[in-house]
């Protein structure tokens, strides 16, 4: 094509985990220059890291370690501290609130979302002491309240609201988490998984309220001093002192300036499995301000993935960009194949941080995206270990063909539960087992065989070193006693058999204990004993010598 | 006859052994007797040296069989008009090599020959193979078997600390460790004298082996006193990465780095800091399946073992599980940006190292067999080294040729078109031991000539045109260079049988032949002293050693003299870095790296990694291993090692047959049953050729940075060989068999 190429221009409202993420992998596919990029970011800080505020909270993490990489990209501008204010569709423009104009020839809402504030006396505006935590000043303002008093409540008892009671316990608060369900992260886990779930919590020094939601939040003086219950309450109006109140109720998405702009929003912005909006190809949504028809379940993993599918889209669509090749509103939609391909030589990246293993969305079918993979839900609660993927625990409706074992151990803290179809994991539960966790997620996501019998995925299947023979009499004779010369018992009883009395005796016929010398001890021992035992057995074995310490033999005397 | 003082012939460690000439004839014509030790030209006894501290492997104790194989190549072969090897004299077989070497290059071009090294030749015979291609035959195509081993951690080195020696500290400086975290080394079983170098890390707790399987090293640290002398984390396949990127982060989260350190001596600490706030543990913990919280107990162990904060010292060490792999020198650089992050390199008691395989897998890359190499370790684009080197051998600088194709790229583009056309091969054994092996096979075969260097018939040298037979290690005198860069004497302790000659003669004769006017000494001590003037002023310098100094320095009790080693510095460098790193500003340059995981990852119809590895009594492609009949009994055939989950879902029991097909073919061992792996993994060791050689179904994409291929990780189908069919049968189709002779004739 002859024709003079001008950049495809893509702005991007947002500069979240998603945002950020989509610009990145933009420029890690644009080998030509053939992308003009700008990201409007509300916030003024550098990007960082929003998964890690619970860590923040909990002091597990260092603020100062949660910066994500900047862009540093002549085909990229990121104005941070600018908002969005307006998208004129007809004109393909953005209007930000410093009055500037960012002409667009593909739009991309990644705006995330904000948190979802209970309509209750005491929060028409936030009083000092209350806080969701969403953004690092949330984060930071919770921390800093963590000096206030000795008592907190955290509002939501769903997977952020369990990482912060437990962050929050850990810096030594007395933490309350109120929670409507019957067990905490219902939505992922069913009650027997809950259950044990909450056992943790309280030795993990959080009380657990179930079934009790906050009626209103009382304030003094502009400052939360206290949460007041309704629902399985112990009594009429009870309240729950606490100077820090952390609001874990769930996020709304942000789709005001596309609901603004006319575009078709439900519970967020309505895109097709190509990510584009239902009502105009040129505006794409993704992350947790997005609806797509698999449906979002908040993850970070989801969203960083249908980043890497958009870019793979808008790349290609560059590529072939010219003056007159704006798309029409009637294009035949690109399927998602794109993203099946494996990286090829020379794409690998080097400052991308990008989700890593092929895991996130290997599967694709003809009817949309399969999304096994970025859906595995892993609690950032130190030594707590929950972790839910797939169709398992509440997220399951049980279907034809699969098989669900379930390890039920609520005293030891443990609950596991396995479902597979088609000889796969298709989804799991596990509370209280790192190791078991661990190995269901590389199963499920990955796709390996499981084994014939599942309940053998219960249990971790790499054993621990068997413990070496408590005596030479229980070692078996062909146990490799010194592995560095290939020396068994038997070799050893041999050359005792023959007159050998001492381990430097058996070092000389054998090798053994010449390599790293770690056998040695093992040697004098297991000759030591062979001698008594055929000494015994009276097959006229030599009487044992008294003044050998057991030590390595000289080497010079071989 | 007293006692010769050398090193043993296989590993990076060198370990001293002391040969005592039996009197017995050099070359054993008809065969040995059974076990009959006496009937070699020499034994072996070990000797007190730091490195092996007075051990040997069984290896190493059964090294002089080797002397004495009963096929051991003691003239040169030819292949004749009927397909057939047959013996020819010397004068024969170098006018035929010359011939055809001067009718492909008046038809194809310099770069019509090739030239393929080794790591386990002497520092002399890979200078000599270097200068040999660059002056007489002006190829710019000559690569080696270290480009498999070695040059990740190569490309790594050099990048961030602006040279590359394994070990920039002496081995016994690990023993005043408290934490030593070995990445996918498995050194129990491929160096086992070292293990007495853990002794101190394990009895503080600290020793952390990551390793897909339990491998005896893991074991190292699971076993002993109560909660065991280590941790042992068990990755997925091909995620190490992962692993490493997770540990910094926690070091950061944590505030456990040596930010002092790190404003003072490194470049670049910021963007790599943001590359891993996205690897928090939990997320990792889903893409390597090590749990969070073991990857925050390692990160913590690490960090109270640095001199920073208060511990004895702690090193990272890499091998090959880590680096051979399409992200090796990415996996390389996040080990070297942790080691970095804790303070560690170049600090006493402290540091980053990679545990070099091949006997001489560390002098063998400085001396210029390497592609893109010229002796000292200097680049062959850089036009200062060009010159000096120029000078060195007498040529014009502009008669050197550029950077040639690195060995997989070297191995698929013969007999291609524009490829090379002839191969000369030397230490190495490449049907065997590179990826993809029966796509080399293919090449081997196709080219108008090959010329293997060789001690014993290897499956390579079956394959030759001419096979040239060479001498071996106690037949020689040279050099080595551990794995710490130490420069060692390799000594003659006997005589060479037959017609045998060192590459070194081959070379000066073929220079001669093919009319070049360019000097090749034949004598050991006087292409050392060249060698060390090429290397002066370079990264590996060698100016102030020569035999006579390495000879005088262990005469006087010295264990060796480690490199750089100028000539105004005549006590080396037993430790770098000590003042800052090689680099302009002496800072290191931390780069970001990423993990994008395997090149060949499992799938619906290949859902099993197939990981690979060494066992003890062999070495690399075997061929002087499975001609010593003690190795050989106890590890005779090549095994597949599954977990009894995976075995039973397969249905392969344990002892049974069982094939393993990748996207380049398959492959049949003995099934062996584990519970040391994890049941999404299979292992085989890669020491065989034939049905069972796992070289055929490796891959061999290639590391974009280093060109090392991808050995470690792919993904495999496995599945049961059907009871009754031989493993000649349709499994394997028409790879059974393959040792059969070329049928080719050879073109006079």
């Amino acid at each position: 094509m002859n024709t003079l190429r001008v950049p495809l221009r893509v702005v991007i409202v947002g500069h979240g985990m998603v945002g950020a993420r989509l610009v990145d992998e933009l420029l890690r596919r644009d080998a030509d220059g053939a992308l003009d990029i700008t990201v409007l970011g509300a916030e003024p800080y550098e990007p960082y890291n929003r998964v890690l505020l619970s860590d923040v909270v909990a002091g597990r993490t260092d603020v100062a370690a949660i910066g994500m990489p900047l862009v540093d990209d002549e085909r990229a501008r990121v104005l941070r501290g600018t908002v969005a204010m307006s998208v004129d569709r007809d004109a393909r423009v953005v209007l930000a609130d410093d009055g500037t104009r960012h002409p667009y020839d593909h739009l991309v809402l990644a705006t995330g979302s904000s948190a979802r504030i209970p309509a209750i006396p005491g929060l028409a505006d936030l009083p000092a002491g209350v806080h969701a935590l969403r953004t690092l000043d949330d984060a930071r303002e919770i921390v800093a309240a963590t000096v206030n008093g000795p008592r907190a409540v955290v509002v939501g008892g769903g997977v952020l609201g369990v990482e912060a009671a437990h962050g929050l316990a850990g810096r030594g608060l007395q933490v309350t988490l109120v929670h409507p369900a019957a067990s905490p992260m219902e939505r992922q886990l069913d009650t027997e998984a809950g259950t044990v779930l909450s056992a943790g919590l309280e030795a993990a020094g959080v009380t657990v309220r179930t079934g009790v939601q906050p009626s209103e939040v009382l304030v003094v003086g502009g400052r939360a001093v206290g949460v007041r219950l309704e629902g399985d309450v112990r009594e009429l109006g009870e309240v729950l002192g606490a100077g820090l109140v952390v609001l874990a109720c769930g996020t709304v998405p942000e789709t005001g300036l596309a609901r603004d702009a006319g575009l078709a929003v439900d519970r967020g912005v309505v895109v097709g499995h190509d990510l584009a909006s239902v009502s105009d190809p040129a505006v794409h949504a993704v992350g947790d301000c997005a609806q797509p028809p698999e449906g979002s379940r908040g993850l970070v993993a989801e969203g960083w993935d249908q980043a890497r599918r958009l870019a793979e889209r808008l790349a290609a669509l560059a590529a072939d960009h010219s003056v007159a090749s704006l798309p029409a509103a009637d294009e035949p939609v690109r399927g998602p194949r794109e993203h099946l391909r494996l990286p090829k030589e020379g794409q690998r990246p080097s400052l991308a941080v990008r989700l890593g293993a092929l895991m996130s969305s290997r599967a694709a079918t003809d009817h949309g995206i399969e999304t096994r993979g970025t859906d595995v839900v892993k609690v950032k609660a130190g030594s707590l270990s929950i972790v839910s993927m797939g169709r398992a625990g509440t997220g399951r409706t049980p279907a034809p063909g699969e098989r669900t074992v379930r390890l039920s151990d609520p005293d030891a803290g443990r609950y596991v539960e396995a479902v597979v179809a088609g000889g796969l994991l298709v989804g799991a539960t596990c509370v209280g087992d790192p190791r078991v966790a661990a190995d269901l997620t590389a199963a499920y996501t990955r796709r390996t065989p499981v084994p014939a019998d599942p309940a053998f995925l219960l249990l971790t299947p790499v054993m621990p070193a068997a413990a070496p023979a408590s005596s030479p009499e229980h070692m078996p004779d062909d146990a490799t006693v010194c592995r560095c010369n290939g020396v068994t018992k038997h070799d050893i009883a041999s050359c005792v058999r023959d007159g050998a009395s001492t381990a430097e005796d058996v070092a000389k016929a054998t090798r053994a204990t010449t390599g790293c010398g770690g056998c040695t001890e093992a040697v004098c021992g297991l000759v030591d004993w062979l001698r008594t035992t055929q000494v015994a057995d009276g097959d006229g074995a030599p009487e044992p010598s008294t003044a050998d310490a057991p030590g390595r033999p000289s080497l010079t005397s071989l | 006859m007293s006692a010769v003082a050398t090193h043993c012939p296989y590993c990076a460690l060198q370990c001293g052994m002391d040969l005592t000439p039996t009197g017995a004839p050099s070359s054993a014509t008809t065969t040995v007797a059974p076990g009959g030790r006496e009937a070699l030209p020499v034994t072996v006894s070990p000797r007190e040296f730091p490195t092996n501290r007075g051990g040997l492997c069984q290896k190493g104790w059964t090294s002089a069989t080797v002397l004495g194989v009963p096929d051991r190549l003691t003239t040169p072969l030819v292949r004749g008009a009927d397909g057939e090897l047959a013996p020819a004299s010397w004068g024969e077989a170098l006018e035929l090599i010359a011939r055809r070497v001067t009718a492909i290059q008046a038809e194809h071009g310099p770069e019509g020959i090739a030239i393929f090294g080794g790591g386990g030749l002497t520092n002399e015979k890979a200078y000599a193979l270097g200068k040999f291609a660059r002056t007489v035959l002006r190829t710019p195509n000559i690569d080696y078997n270290g480009r498999f081993c070695m040059a990740s951690a190569a490309a790594a080195g050099n990048r961030t600390f602006g040279v590359d020696r394994g070990l920039p500290f002496p081995v016994t400086d690990l023993g005043g460790a408290d934490a030593i975290v070995l990445l996918g080394s498995n050194v129990a079983e491929t160096m086992p004298p070292f293990v007495q170098h853990l002794a101190g890390a394990r009895a503080a707790g600290g020793l952390v082996v990551v390793d897909p399987r339990r491998s005896a090293t893991a074991r190292l640290a699971e076993d002993g006193h109560a909660g065991g002398n280590g941790i042992h984390l068990q990755p997925v396949p091909g995620t190490d990465l992962v692993v490493l990127l997770a540990l910094l982060h926690v070091v950061l989260a944590e505030g456990l780095a040596d930010h002092a350190y790190l404003e003072e001596r490194t470049a670049g600490f910021d963007d790599v800091a943001r590359s891993v706030a996205a690897w928090w543990p939990e997320r990792a913990e889903t893409v390597c399946g090590v749990p969070a919280e073991e990857l925050r107990r390692v990160a913590r162990l690490l960090a109270a073992a640095s001199p920073s904060r208060g511990g004895r010292g702690a090193y990272l060490l890499t091998g090959r599980g880590v680096e051979q792999s399409t992200q090796g020198t990415a996996t390389v650089t996040a080990t070297i940006n942790l080691a970095l992050a804790l303070g560690l390199p170049g600090r006493v008691g402290s540091g980053y190292g990679c545990l070099t395989g091949q006997g001489n897998g560390q002098g063998g890359r400085e001396h210029g067999q390497k592609s893109d190499q010229l002796p000292g370790y200097r680049k062959i684009d850089d036009p200062a080294a060009r010159a000096h080197v120029a000078a060195v051998w007498g040529v014009d600088v502009d008669t050197i040729p550029g950077p040639g194709k690195p060995a997989v790229a070297l191995l698929k583009s013969l007999a291609t078109d524009g490829g090379p056309r002839a191969l000369f091969v030397h230490g190495s054994n490449v049907v065997v031991s590179a990826p993809n092996a029966d796509r080399v096979r293919e090449r081997l075969r196709a080219l108008d000539l090959l010329v293997v260097c060789d001690v014993v018939p290897s499956e390579t040298a079956l394959l030759a045109d001419v096979v040239l037979p060479v001498t071996q290690w106690a037949e020689e005198e040279g050099t080595m260079t551990s794995l710490e860069g130490r420069v060692l004497r390799r000594r003659q302790a006997t005589d060479a049988p037959g017609e045998v000659r060192s590459e070194l003669w081959i070379l000066a004769e073929l220079a001669r032949r093919l009319g070049s006017d360019v000097a090749f000494s034949t004598d050991p001590a006087e292409v050392f002293d060249e060698l060390a003037r090429a290397s002066a002023g370079g990264p590996a310098d060698y100016s102030g050693l020569s035999h006579a100094v390495l000879d005088a320095d262990e005469a006087a009790g010295g264990a060796g003299l480690y490199w750089p080693c100028p000539s105004g510095q005549p006590e080396g460098t037993p430790r770098m870095f000590l003042d800052g790193f090689a680099t302009p500003d002496g800072r290191a340059r931390m780069v970001a790296v990423d993990h994008v995981g395997p090149s060949d990852d499992v799938r619906a119809d290949a859902p099993i990694y197939l990981v690979t590895g060494r066992v003890l009594q062999h070495y690399q492609s075997g061929a002087q291993t499975h001609r010593v009949p003690e190795l050989e009994r106890l590890v005779p055939d090549p095994y597949a090692e599954l977990h009894p989950q995976l075995g039973f879902r397969l249905g392969v029991p344990d002892g049974a047959r069982v094939r393993i097909a990748s996207a380049r073919g398959a492959v049949v061992a003995t099934a062996r049953w584990t519970e040391a792996i994890r049941p999404d993994t299979v292992f085989m060791p890669f020491h065989w050729s034939g049905a069972g050689s796992v070289n055929r179904i490796t891959t061999d994409a290639v590391d974009p940075i280093s060109a090392m291929p991808e050995f470690k990780v792919c993904a495999v189908d496995v599945t049961p060989v059907p009871d009754g069919l031989s493993d000649a049968g349709d499994p394997l189709g028409s790879l059974a068999a393959d040792s059969s002779a070329r049928t080719q004739e050879v073109p006079a």
